[in-house]
Order: structure tokens, then sequence, then C-alpha cells
């Protein structure tokens, strides 16, 4: 068992990572003077994984959207009743979810750690569904999805995910569509499950009041060793252009909203991905930050509100850059966006701006170390992304003003820019 | 567990509460005004925090202003307006790094008490004592859009039409940025006469949650505060009606897929906190956890909603269960939610399942105090409240409830309202 001290100089804490011979990654951080642990189980293994083989298979099979999430569904059930019934023993508040490229089971609790624990590893390796249960899942996920559809804010960003992306799976919603689902059984379940659900592409990550010894306990006892595996996903054939400049959709909403989002250039490798990501996190906050000329002029002509906000985000195969919010005018905030890039582009990016922004990133980033899910989620993201934890905060203090310029070109690229709108009647 | 709260008074009706925990990385520093709820005030009041945010007489510009915050590492400062029972609160607050973080060895915490007082007792008002009219116009239509913006969130928006229709005419409907025509009625004269009624009047409460020093808040709040002419008022605990006079049922449409039930409950008399904990029992039993007995009836095993909970809200003793329905179902689940309350009432659980909801409810209260907001949001509940029960402290309160006070909790419950936000039949 290979075990490694992974440490911040900059924070003073560090915390331990363990290769365990079943194939899980452990990664365990406990946290002095927290009362509550927290525990995310979680496999490399999202919606947009639909089209895969490994190495045992023949070919490559392509599974119906949406499977990802309802599998994460049907594991939190087992013969003895669903996983909030198991966990109801031990006071621990659990939950799961599944996004673009992970799905995760987890848990918080102040008690009963080992307890949680033993449940939480033992139902994710134990699945149990019938066809019975498929079906019925198919109903409650049917719902679901009618709730989703409702929702302004997650059309607007799927929308806009549509507008980016020809191919690419993520422009499907996560819980797939009604149609989608319809198509799961319970052989294909199995299938994803056996191909996923691997340990090798597993990992543990546990933050706050807890010892690494019951961790260890607990995993010796449950968990068996998985066979090696190779996962290949299946190549998507996505075009550098967008699909559409704009999307609109009528819902019932006050004012509309928008997303303005950049096709990025993706398929770099892992490492670089969340290393450039985090690069447009502070380019986004020079862009458009509340000390920003941009933020100022559309804030004062009423065309934003406190709602505004940017994000990055980005995966194997998409890179996204959006501008959200509200406005009585998204194509006026649109054009001005467009504007100010061209300007920045040609003027250079700021001096006093950069450093202001990448210190603001460095007291907010340090922030996400000192919660104990946000602590678990972020050693998650850094495993899933080949590098550890504390990088982060490293590729912030490390970027320059050249590293930024060049991000500019490359994520925020006015011909590859959406606009998507939804609307009032 | 979290160190202890020391509250010490540094001015006429204003406290500073703090609470030191080294396991922190940033200090939060929050400045809170609570006032009486009233729709004729509830706009104005509302859009003093929103002024306030946007500078101060020294740094009048905001685009300054969020700059020094941005070198300031990024410390955030926000305007909110909340309601706690018949109260509207009015806060200001900034959250910095702690200074062991510091690369340059800037006094951070300082910088961001300075800062936080200036913005709220030193504003940019013109000669004649008038807030910037542009500022305020630009808030107004803020207030005006969040108050429009509320069906977005159609959950949310039919808990809250629930509580208009089930408290007419009790302080507690009115919402916390008021509504449409008081907020169009706000002006710069206007938002500026609220301004000094609220630091002359208003009960202040200076909240410090960190790792850091609150000594710094503490002595630039009572000498900015020691300037200020002040007369607060001690604030009356709004009374609401204890039971249902009757079930009040009300049906709205919008284009919807998925429709929301929601039912309005009163809890009977409160005479004490152990009165607050039992109710806080019973909801979550009731319907506050996922299996709890909505949760595994009405959603598991009758599959009637996609979700469907109850919660008992502390600062008005009014209890609401909520759910996500098919409209062809309506009358089967609310008629189950009814079922399964009567259960309760007549001590159809056992101790297995009493037990696994204090359970639940301690793991998440004793959670609380790994947060920083979560911790300021607990005690500023507990000071609005008049008390200073640590989270650890409650746990231990919810953990003697009896299953006698839980039954009794449940037969105090009466039916209010029976609010239904459904589709207009022309969606899909």
């Amino acid at each position: 068992m290979a075990e490694k001290q992974i440490k911040s100089t900059r924070l003073g804490e560090g915390y331990t990572k363990i290769e365990h011979p079943s194939g899980l990654t452990m990664l365990l951080c406990p946290m002095e003077g927290f009362s509550s642990a927290y525990a995310l189980f979680a496999t490399k293994y999202g919606s947009v994984d639909t089209c895969f083989k490994t190495g045992a298979d023949g070919d490559f099979v392509t599974v119906p959207e949406g499977i990802a999430h309802f599998l994460e569904h049907k594991l939190f059930e087992s013969e003895e009743g669903d996983a909030f019934s198991l966990y109801a023993k031990t006071g621990a508040n659990a939950n799961a979810y599944t996004s673009f490229d992970r799905t995760a089971y987890l848990f918080s609790c102040s008690d009963n750690f080992k307890e949680s624990l033993d449940i939480l590893l033992e139902f994710v390796t134990h699945p149990y569904f019938t066809q019975q249960t498929v079906e019925k899942e198919q109903g409650i996920i049917g719902q679901e999805i009618g709730m989703y559809d409702d929702s302004a804010e997650w059309r607007v960003f799927f929308n806009l995910l549509g507008a980016l992306y020809h191919e690419n799976p993520v422009r499907v919603d996560i819980a797939g569509t009604v149609e989608s689902i319809a198509r799961i059984d319970a052989e294909l379940l199995h299938r994803c499950y056996r191909t996923f659900y691997n340990l090798n592409n597993m990992v543990l990550a546990v933050a706050g009041n807890f010892d690494i010894a019951t961790v260890l306990e607990s995993a010796d006892r449950i968990l068996k060793p998985a066979e090696e595996v190779v996962i290949e996903r299946g190549q998507v054939n996505e075009p550098a252009a967008i699909r559409q400049k704009k999307v609109e959709q009528v819902l019932p909403v006050a004012q509309p909203l928008f997303h303005i989002g950049f096709k990025g250039t993706a398929g770099g490798s892992e490492p670089e991905t969340i290393r450039n990501q985090v690069l447009d996190e502070i380019l986004l906050e020079i862009i458009a930050g509340e000390a920003s000329p941009l933020y100022r002029s559309l804030y004062d002509q009423g065309l934003i509100n406190q709602t505004f906000g940017t994000e990055a985000m980005g995966s194997r195969d998409y890179a996204v850059t959006m501008f959200v919010g509200e406005s009585r005018d998204p194509e006026a905030v649109y054009s001005r966006i467009i504007q100010e890039i061209n300007r920045v582009g040609e003027e250079g990016i700021d001096e006093a701006a950069f450093k202001r922004c990448k210190k603001a990133l460095y007291g907010r980033y340090i922030g996400m170390y000192g919660r104990v899910d946000s602590m678990a989620g972020l050693l998650l993201t850094a495993h899933f992304s080949g590098i550890e934890a504390y990088e982060l905060l490293d590729v912030i203090a490390a970027a320059t003003l050249e590293s930024l310029q060049n991000r500019l070109a490359v994520s925020l690229n006015p011909e590859k820019c959406a606009l998507s709108i939804v609307r009032g009647a | 567990m979290s160190g202890q709260l020391i509250r010490d008074s540094i001015g006429r009706g204003i406290h500073l509460s703090a609470v030191r925990d080294a396991k922190f990385k940033h200090n939060r520093l929050s400045a809170n005004f609570v006032l009486p709820l009233a729709e004729e005030t509830a706009s104005d009041n509302a859009a003093v925090p929103l002024v306030l945010r946007k500078g101060f007489r020294e740094c009048p510009d905001f685009t300054s202003l969020n700059a020094r915050l941005a070198g300031l590492y990024g410390a955030s400062l926000d305007a909110d307006v909340t309601k706690y029972g018949g109260w509207q609160v009015l806060e200001l607050s900034i959250k910095g790094l702690d200074n062991r973080f510091a690369l340059e060895n800037e006094d951070i915490t300082g910088e961001c008490a300075d800062l936080l007082a200036s913005l709220v007792l030193d504003p940019k008002l013109d000669d004649a004592g008038l807030f910037d009219p542009q500022d305020v116009a630009l808030e107004r239509q803020y207030l005006l859009d969040t108050i429009e913006a509320e069906i977005n969130d159609k959950r949310a928006y039919a808990v809250n039409r629930c509580i208009q229709v089930m408290c007419a005419d009790e302080p507690v409907s009115v919402r916390r940025y008021g509504s449409r025509a008081t907020a169009e009625a706000v002006t710069a004269a206007s938002a500026a006469a609220a301004y000094r009624r609220i630091i002359k009047d208003a009960p202040a409460e200076i909240l410090f949650v960190g790792s850091g020093d609150s000594g710094s808040a503490s002595r630039v709040f009572a000498r900015r505060f020691a300037r200020q002419e002040r007369t607060p008022v001690e604030n009356v605990k709004a009374r609401l009606r204890t039971q249902a006079a009757g079930v009040k049922e009300e049906t709205e449409r919008m284009e919807l897929n998925q429709s929301k039930l929601v039912m309005g409950l009163r809890t009977g008399a409160i005479e004490n906190a152990r009165d607050i904990s039992a109710r806080r029992v019973f909801a979550a039993l009731f319907g506050g956890t996922p299996f709890s007995k909505l949760f595994l009836n009405v959603r598991e095993r009758l599959g009637l909603c996609y979700y469907c909970a109850s919660r008992f809200d502390v600062s008005t003793g009014l209890l609401f269960v909520d759910s996500g329905v098919d409209a062809a179902n309506k009358q089967k689940a609310q008629d189950e939610v009814l079922r399964q309350l009567e259960a309760i009432q007549k001590g159809d659980f056992d101790d297995t399942q009493l037990g696994n909801t204090k359970l639940l409810m301690k793991n998440s209260i004793t959670s609380t105090g790994d947060s920083l907001t979560g911790l300021e949001g607990w005690y500023l509940a507990q000071i609005l409240r008049g008390q200073s029960v640590s989270p650890e402290e409650d746990a231990r309160n919810i953990d003697e409830i009896t299953r006698d006070e839980v039954i009794a909790a449940a037969r105090a419950v009466t039916l209010d309202t029976i609010y239904f936000l459904t589709g207009n039949g022309e969606g899909k």
C-alpha cells in the first residue's frame, strides 16, 4: 500500500494520499478543530461518458443519455432499502450527485463516522437493481426532468451548451430526456457499473473530523481488490465552430435571464485543462469582475444587477467560459462584452487589474481549503484532473500577465460565442 | 466545537458579539439593524444597505471600492435583507482572509473593519443630506427586479405566496423587499430618511466570527457610533395567531410542468424554548428528513410527488408542507399529508424513528459550527430570540424531547391554508 504525505507550505497543512490494495485512491485530510467530517466516494464517470469500452470489450458501446444519473439513483437503493434509511441509524446527512464528468456519493456527519463510512463503501460497491425497480425509477426521474424543464436557470444554461456544441454530450441535460431514459434497462446499467465503478476508476476523499486509521480499517474490511481496467472513451467529433449564435426560450420569468458563453479549446492533458481553468477564472475577474470598467458601465446603465457573474468550466473534451445574469437587454450586454474583449485584446491587460485580480482569486481559493465540504470537493476535482489539491494555489501564485494574455485569445474568442436567453411570455 | 460567544455593549442599543475559532481561514464581520417589518417602510429600509454598499464619503466611487476589496485578497462585501418573524433585518457584511495568510503582512482584518464601519456610518450624502440619485435609481430597479424575479424559482415562490395568503393581516406577510408599489416609491430622499431613522433608532447587532481578533472591529464601531445621536427603540415581538380559524384555499395558474402544493399550518401556543424544540423535532419526523413520514409515504410509497417536505419556522411558529406534484395527484397528495399528520398525532411512530430523527437533527446542528456563515447566522438568530444557546447546547436540548412532547406538538397543529400553483393547461 503506497502512502504519501501531500503538504502545503503556504497553508501549513497537508493530507495523506493512499493507494489502497483494492485499487482505490484515498485522499484523507483530517482538519483540526472541526466538528464534522465530509466524505465523497466518487467515480470518474458522468453524463458525457455515453460511448466507451474497456480493454476486455470488443467494440465501443453507446448508451442512452442520462444513464450515469440513472445509475446514481439506482445505486442509492440496496436490498435492505434505500441508502437514506441506512444512514438514518447514524444521523449522517447523505446525498449523491451526477455532473458532466463524475458521479459522487457523499455524507457529512459529526458523530458515528465509522458506521456512516461503512454504509457508503458498502452500498456503492453492491449494486442492486431489477427490471421492476428500473421501471419505477423511470417514473421518478421523469418527474425530476419535468421539474428541471420548469427551471429557467437550468434551461438557460443547457440551451447555451446546445448552441455551443454540435455533438458533444455535454449539450444534453445530465438527467437525459424522457425518451432517452425510457431506453435504459438493467443490463445496460450493469455494463456501465462494471466499467466505471471499478475501484481503479474511483476515489474516496474525506476531510474534517475523523481518523485515518478508521478509514483504512473500513476499506480493508469492505473493499475487494478490483481488476485492472483500461477505459477508453469514444472520441467526439466536435467541430471547433459553434452551432448557433443565439438561442431563446420563453418561460415564466420576470426579467430575461442570459448566459453568454465562449467555446474554448479542449483536448489538452487533464492537468493542463484544470490549470487553464484557474487562469480563465482570473481572466474573467479582470474582464468582468466588480472592479472592472465593464462591470461598472453595465451596472450604471442598468444592464446588469447583482446576479451578474462569471464562470469557467471544462473537462476532457469541452471548455466553456460564461457571463451570466439577468438583464432587460441581453443583446446589449452581449455587444458590450464582445467590445470589451476586443478592446482588451488590442490594448493588452492592465497590469494593476492583473495584480489585484490575482490576489483576489488567491484569497478566495484559500477559503476553499478552509471548509470540510469544499476541501473534500477540491481533493476530488484535483485528483480527477491528475494534480494535487494545493497546486491550484500554486497556479494562481505563478500566473503571469503573458499567460493570461494568451488565454484571452483561446477562451474568449468572439467568433465562438453564443448568447442564450430565457424570456418571460 | 467552536468558541464561546462573547457579547458586549459598545454603545446605546449597540452590541458586538464575537466568536473566535482558530480553525477558520477568514473572518466575517457584519453590521445588522433590526426593524419592525411594515408595508410602508419595507422598501425604503431595504434600499439602505444596497445603497450603502456603493461607497462611502472618503471612497465614493463604486469601482475604487471594489478594487480595494479585490486588493484585500478578494474580501467580499455583501448587502442583505432578511425577515425574522415580524422583523426586517438589514445586513452589511464583509468577509476577509485572516492576517496570517497575507503575503505582505497587511492588516486585512483591521482594514475590513474600517471599511465596513465607514460604509455603515460615514455614507456619501450630498449637502442636502440625500443619497446619490443615480445610486438610488439603480438599487430601486434592483429591488423591483428582485421582487419580480420571485416567480423564477417556483418552489420558493409558492411557499411565499402561501405565507401571504395565510397571514394576509399579519406583519409577517410583508415581503422582505416590500411590494412593487412601495419599491417604485423609493427616492434619494426617502432612502436617506430611512437611513437616518435606522441609525438613530434601530438596535444594532455587530457580529464577528473568525480566527482573528475582533478588537479592531469593536473599537472602530464604538468610536464611529459615538458620533451618532442614538435613541434606540426596543423591538416588540410580533404575535401571530396560534390556531387556524378555518381552511383558506387558493389556486394560481402559470405555464408549468410540475405543480406546487403548499400547505400552511399553525402550531399552537408556544410558551418557552422547550416548546419550540418539540415542534422542531415533530416537523423533522413529519417531513424534515429523507426517512420522514412524508418522504417515505407521499414520495416513496405512493410516488405522488418529486419532493414533499415540512419545515417549521422558529421565527413565526408556522409550519409549511411543500411539494412538487402532478396536477392530477393534488388531492391525493393533500389527503396523504393530512393522514401522516394524523398518524403522528395518534403516536404512530416508534422510538427508532424518533431517535433517528433526533440523530440527524443533532448532526446538522453541530455541523453549523464548521462554517463562518453558518455560525454567524446561528448566533444572529439566537440574539434575535433573546438567547445565546450554542449549537452543542441546542443539540442536547433536542435530545431531551420526549415522544409525548412530539405527540403534543403534532396535536397542537391546525391547517390554515392550502395554496396550489399549477399549469394553465396550455403547457406541454
